[in-house]
């Protein structure tokens, strides 16, 4: 039974197997993103044969990166990950402590160079560090070791691809997410919290040509009693009480104003897409779009112009547009009407305690990167001959043909040289 | 400023055109004074390249980083960057020769691109912006050397008695090591292009990672390239099954650049 755990164990933790699940979820990522993502299944039946496309529903290719069968993925990886890390942690040791330690350099190494006359100056311009006495089989040797920590790389970038996907999945499991849209004066509720939000201002700022510079929401979130207030940029959100709000988007609004023989019966700010109630019957007006120049052929002018459709117990009723100054709709005694266009702001407000242990997670995968490419270990040593000379050798990064090269140079011993030594003789 | 960057590019063309020609002649007649000379061109087509895009920052207002020509031109300068510092890291003068029309064919893909200076929308007014890109920049230029050298490679095989070959081509572990090392920068980089775009992806859109196609693809690529370094570990794959991996790998690269524009529009579709 231990047996048959090791080996199963051995298999999770091996990079064959992680080799495999990498192929696989590039495999995945792209049938996600050829796919279209995020439809029903009415929408697949009509783009591909039936077959095809309750294929794509049944195994969750509707919707891939939210899929069970990703997360099983991304959880094996994980585990993967997390098991290499475990087992290798003691070779990981054993390789650091090696790498710098005269007692352990190997019996054939890569390179040894005989009849070096002045190893010292090898060391220099192999820019190592100051060589260390020691002694081995009875005979002189001077020792120096670099980039030690680099042995750490692969290990270090495996944790940080864990702690990543582990943040990526926690967060995406607890995360909650609001949308809240408004213009300045309105309140408005968080569902399902105890907070709401007022939007205190909301500004647009243009160029000089123009075009829109930046988009800038002030406002006060509250909780009972308290009361946090804050500005929402594109690129600089807000946080209070724990969330982050963000600048997402903006869009028209109009005041609708209905009224009874004359008088103001009801009066609100209706944004574009926005449906409400007719006094709280079932008739339901949607302000369907605004146009800042409509063209009125009635009267041959560019006006402000109002979208609208109606519906009455779900069946619609009405559709049309109303230019500033007119009337929309004349139900009887009551008439309905839009005015003062305005910009309303919609903000999103998320919270996701998560974020730092991914970006924590991306910035050692980082860090792991550099020390594997960039810091790889190697060793030099230097054996005192009983001529009096010395046999430089070294120990570089694995398969790194240029390592002997540059030891070569180094100890003066490339064929070059070696050549003009055996001329000036 | 505008009118100086578009007289500016078109002299780049020129320039990297004739020292492809010079890098073609110094294969043809097998004289190293001409590759010599090629670099130079090179170097000099570089330098007006880089004044071209300082021109057209200028001229933006802004980081020349934000639509498809500006993308391509970097993309192509970043590529003529890194094929030099690797010609001249490496003494690989033969580089130039694959990596020059390599850059040649993405400055043309450029120059077929709308140079219309737009304003920026919000969400790209950010200083995240010339980190994101720029650091794409140099992995997209690495990932395209760690291609042409594949392509080497595998020619290499083919001229194996060639002595003009021997000569000014590294030995086979040597090309198999600077393409690794390629892989290693372009890896890197995309990392910290990944990284960089998710932070400002957070601050701008509320969401680090919404799986568009861009970052999508981009996960591809880095998928295939640590796959193409781990085989080397577990498996020993170099040489020529490396050389085909890294081929393999570019064609990812500018599957993400060119083919999520092309056919899979997302956030992303400005660059």
């Amino acid at each position: 039974m231990q047996k048959r755990l090791k080996r199963i164990g051995g298999f999770f933790s091996s990079m064959r197997f992680g080799i495999a699940l990498l192929v696989v979820l590039a495999a995945a990522c792209a049938l996600g993103s050829f796919l279209p993502q995020g439809y029903a299944l009415d929408w697949y039946l009509n783009r591909y044969p039936a077959r095809t496309a309750a294929l794509i529903y049944g195994l969750g290719l509707d919707d891939v990166f939210h899929s069970l069968w990703f997360l099983v993925l991304a959880v094996v990886l994980c585990c993967n990950l997390l098991l290499c890390n475990l087992l290798h942690l003691p070779g990981v040791i054993r390789r650091w402590k090696n790498a710098g330690d005269p007692a352990a350099v190997p019996e054939c190494p890569e390179v040894s160079l005989d009849g070096v006359p002045s190893p010292k100056e090898v060391f220099t311009r192999m820019h190592l560090p100051a060589p260390r006495e020691a002694e081995r089989d009875g005979r002189k040797m001077l020792f120096s070791a670099k980039s030690r920590i680099g042995v750490w790389g692969a290990w270090v970038c495996h944790l940080g691809i864990f702690l990543l996907i582990v943040g990526f999945i926690l967060g995406q499991a607890t995360k909650t997410e609001y949308t809240v849209y408004g213009v300045p004066g309105q309140t408005k509720q968080i569902e399902g919290t105890d907070l709401s939000v007022t939007i205190d201002a909301f500004d647009i700022d243009h160029t000089e040509n123009g075009s829109v510079q930046q988009y800038t929401t002030r406002l006060t979130m509250h909780r009972g009693a308290e009361a946090q207030s804050g500005t929402a940029r594109v690129n600089a959100p807000a946080s209070l009480f724990g969330y982050r709000v963000y600048q997402n988007s903006t869009g028209s609004a109009a005041k609708l104003t209905v009224t009874m023989d004359g008088n103001v019966q009801q009066e609100e700010v209706v944004c574009v897409g926005e449906s409400v109630s007719v006094l709280q019957t079932p008739l339901v007006l949607t302000l369907e779009a605004y146009e800042e120049e409509y063209y009125d052929a009635g009267n041959g002018q560019k006006l402000p112009g109002f979208a609208y459709s109606t519906s009455y117990m779900g069946q619609v009723d009405r559709a049309g547009v109303q230019v500033a100054g007119d009337t929309a709709l004349r139900y009887g005694s009551v008439e309905i009407s839009f005015s003062e266009p305005q910009n309303y702001t919609l903000l999103q407000i998320k919270r996701d305690r998560y974020t730092p242990l991914v970006l924590l997670g991306g910035l050692v995968t980082l860090l792991g990167l550099l020390l594997a490419f960039y810091l790889q270990p190697s060793r030099v040593w230097a054996l005192e001959t009983e001529g009096g000379g010395w046999t430089v050798c070294g120990a570089g990064p694995r398969g790194n043909a240029f390592f002997a090269d540059l030891l070569r140079e180094a100890a003066g011993k490339t064929p070059e040289n070696r050549e003009k030594q055996e001329e000036s003789r | 400023m505008l009118q100086m960057e578009s007289g500016l590019f078109t002299a780049t063309i020129m320039i990297y055109v004739a020292a492809m020609i010079l890098f073609f002649l110094f294969i043809a007649f097998k004289r190293e004074g001409l590759a010599r000379v090629a670099i130079f061109v090179q170097a000099a087509g570089l330098v007006i390249h880089t004044a071209a895009l300082i021109c057209r920052g200028i001229g933006a207002g802004r980081l020349p980083m934000t639509n498809q020509y500006e993308f391509a031109t970097s993309f192509a300068w970043g590529l003529s960057l890194v094929s030099l510092i690797f010609i001249l890291r490496f003494k690989f003068p033969m580089l130039g020769a694959f990596a020059i029309p390599v850059t040649i064919l993405i400055i043309g893909y450029a120059a077929m691109q709308s140079k219309e200076v737009r304003e920026l929308m919000p969400s790209l007014r950010s200083s995240w912006l010339g980190v994101h890109v720029s650091t794409a920049i140099i992995a997209y230029g690495a990932f395209g050397i760690s291609f042409v050298l594949g392509i080497i490679f595998l020619l290499r095989e083919k001229m194996r008695d060639s002595e003009f070959w021997n000569r000014h081509v590294p030995s086979r572990d040597k090309l198999d090591l600077i393409s690794y090392r390629s892989v290693c920068l372009g890896l890197l980089f995309l990392s910290f292009t990944m990284i960089t775009g998710a932070i400002w992806a957070e601050q701008a859109w509320g969401s680090y990672w919404s799986w568009d196609p861009k970052e999508t693809w981009s996960l591809v690529t880095w998928l295939v390239y640590a796959v193409y370094l781990h085989l080397r570990i577990r498996r020993g794959w170099r040489g020529k099954a490396a050389a085909i991996f890294a081929v393999i790998g570019f064609i990812c690269v500018l599957f993400t650049y060119v083919g999520v524009n092309t056919f899979l529009p997302g956030i992303h579709s400005y660059a």
